[in-house]
């Protein structure tokens, strides 16, 4: 990582998806270390994670990561941010260790030759050698999750998005996980509907029906934020229609 | 799902699939068999006014499910001007727009249940080879139910792409892609099999 | 036997969603529509049977009235056109794909695109030039002609499939029920 980073600017930003407005007019600057966005399931987290990660372009206002346009510089994008998903079911794209990892690279602009080499030494340096040749399929899912943040670091973005990064993951895996999360040098923005995981962040932004409703420490935004979700699980209610 | 069947009611709307499915075949099968030009203009003005009695919107809305035919017109117009057949040409364009358009109208006037009772009916001979009408329900229902999952997937992995490619998704997206459908049909089946079985 | 019905349902929706997408690029930018590919794999990845049923159950819904043929085309209206041919040909060529790749032992890259390239290509236009033939009023060969301009873009697609299925095999052997 070569030039500090600027940090993530959105100004005004909407975004509609299928007629409905999933993001209203956000205005956000973030340049802390470990940022967290909470949010119920389909109050705009994910939507929010694909704008800046510049998948999608927003309806209305600007959005600048370190200085560019995610949509429209996709170069400079995928130098300034690393997106780990979900599901890495989802997001393996080759059938080995090796291939999978050197993807990015030879996207990057290195011959596949090069791209294959740097895999093998980023695997040497986490014990892992003699994964390179083994078919993705043959990892355990906590193995799998591994590996698609190995790829996405290889990449060595500024900055990475993480979309609910310990969902469904034993405890164990959980734990290994978030070590290797909290030591990582790049800033990282973690997506969640789960205020543990955002604990230790240095700034929450808690995310409903597409606005922010809450930002700051998590010493402050989690205490309501789990409180209010307590209250609305309280209720039976939960019987309207999105569409 | 959104179907081709038009949302303008019309006359035609209430009659039986079947009914109008077994006109159409006769309808085609006599275009075919038709080589006159004058015949087959006046086959194409018939089926023009067939659709303007159901309103301009829908009669509007014919033309457009027509437009795919167009490199065709332009093939067959080329070609006919450059053998100067002119009336061989204009013969199989008639035929060609009177036919798809004929068939169009059955499709823009019946709705997609009925057309997939019918197929489930003309199916039943076949139970004796394994395609019980009841399991091709299912499977018609499985179908429609997976393709905007699949779609969301595909997306997901173009986005896992586009997150370490500034390239737009190559072929390779078709891996995840497929192993996903296997996935789904393994998990499916024991759905299926936990509430009761196909039958 | 639900394993079956699902496999034929769920590859039928691949299919349908091969023909949805935005064109996927054969390489910097070369866009192909996918469909045909989706043909071709439901033979060399299901096997002929169950291969052509997926087609069918397809051409099927698409009949009934379902925008699924590459362009949002649908309704009975594409089995009164020029291109009838090549919609018949579409189960068969899965058929003969599934065919094909059962019957070798060849390496399932090598396996998978002959049979894509015998049932997607050779079988396919066989049917479909005949089609043209009859509905456009031309001899044969006028028909091959024509339908010529298609032919090199299903070549690609015809090693792509073999590349698909041998990443496929790759990945997890198991997932080739047409060499189960």
């Amino acid at each position: 990582m070569a030039e500090p980073s600027s940090g993530i600017e959105i100004a005004a930003a909407s975004v509609r998806l299928g007629g409905r407005l999933v993001l209203d007019g956000l205005e956000l600057h973030l340049t802390e270390a470990r940022i967290g966005v909470l949010g119920r399931n389909g109050s705009g987290k994910t939507t929010l994670l694909r704008l800046i990660a510049g998948l999608i372009a927003p309806d209305a206002g600007t959005v600048r990561v370190d200085g560019c346009d995610p949509f429209t510089d996709r170069r400079a994008a995928l130098a300034a941010l690393g997106i780990l998903f979900q599901n890495p079911d989802h997001q393996i794209l080759f059938p080995t260790v090796e291939e999978e990892l050197a993807f990015g690279l030879a996207q990057q602009g290195m011959t596949q030759a090069e791209a294959l080499a740097r895999a093998h030494q980023a695997l040497q340096a986490e014990g892992r050698a003699h994964w390179a040749k083994a078919p993705v399929t043959s990892l355990s899912q906590g193995q799998r999750h591994y590996l698609c943040l190995m790829a996405v670091l290889m990449m060595a973005p500024r900055t990475i998005l993480l979309d609910e990064p310990l969902a469904g993951l034993d405890l164990p895996t959980q734990a290994r996980l978030a070590r290797r999360f909290a030591a990582l040098p790049q800033r990282l923005v973690t997506i969640t509907h789960d205020p543990a995981t955002v604990q230790t962040c240095d700034r929450v932004l808690w995310l409903d029906d597409g606005r922010i409703v809450a930002d700051g420490p998590p010493g402050t935004v989690l205490p309501a934020f789990i409180a209010e979700m307590a209250r609305i699980g309280g209720q039976d209610a939960d019987a309207d229609l999105a569409g | 799902m959104l179907t081709l069947t038009s949302p303008v009611e019309t006359w035609a709307h209430g009659l039986p699939a079947g009914a109008k499915l077994a006109a159409l075949a006769i309808a085609t099968t006599s275009l075919f068999l038709l080589d006159a030009p004058l015949t087959l203009a006046a086959a194409l003005g018939a089926t023009v006014l067939l659709y303007l009695t159901g309103g301009a919107r829908f009669a509007l809305a014919g033309l457009r499910l027509l437009r795919p035919l167009w490199p065709f017109v332009v093939i067959v117009g080329l070609w006919h001007l450059w053998t100067r057949d002119l009336s061989g040409g204009a013969v199989i364009l008639m035929r060609m727009v009177a036919a798809v358009g004929l068939a169009n109208f059955v499709t823009m006037t019946t709705r997609l249940s009925d057309m997939l009772a019918v197929i489930e009916r003309l199916a039943r001979p076949l139970s004796r080879f394994g395609v019980a009408p009841r399991r091709l329900a299912i499977a018609f229902a499985l179908v429609i139910r997976f393709i905007p999952v699949m779609l969301d997937r595909l997306d997901e992995i173009g986005a896992s792409w586009r997150a370490r490619s500034p390239h737009r998704p190559r072929w390779r997206v078709l891996v995840p892609a497929t192993l996903a459908a296997l996935d789904d049909a393994d998990r499916t089946a024991e759905a299926l099999r936990a509430r009761g079985g196909a039958g | 036997m639900e394993r079956n019905l699902t496999h034929i349902a769920l590859f039928a929706a691949l299919i349908a969603v091969l023909g949805l997408i935005p064109k996927i690029d054969l390489a910097a930018g070369v866009p192909i529509t996918a469909q045909s590919l989706g043909i071709m794999l439901c033979g060399t990845v299901l096997g002929a049977k169950r291969g052509a049923l997926a087609v069918l159950l397809f051409l099927a819904l698409v009949a009934a009235g379902l925008p699924l043929l590459s362009g949002g085309r649908g309704g009975v209206g594409v089995f009164a056109g020029p291109s009838v041919g090549f919609l018949i040909g579409f189960p068969v060529a899965a058929f003969v794909a599934g065919w094909v790749m059962e019957r070798t032992t060849l390496s399932p890259a090598v396996a998978a695109t002959a049979a894509s390239v015998i049932g997607g290509i050779g079988v396919l236009y066989v049917f479909g030039i005949i089609g043209m033939s009859v509905m456009l009023d031309k001899t044969l060969p006028e028909a091959a002609f024509l339908a010529g301009a298609f032919l090199p873009g299903d070549a690609v697609k015809a090693v792509i499939a073999g590349l698909v299925t041998q990443s496929l095999s790759r990945m997890r052997p198991a997932s080739l029920l047409s060499r189960a």
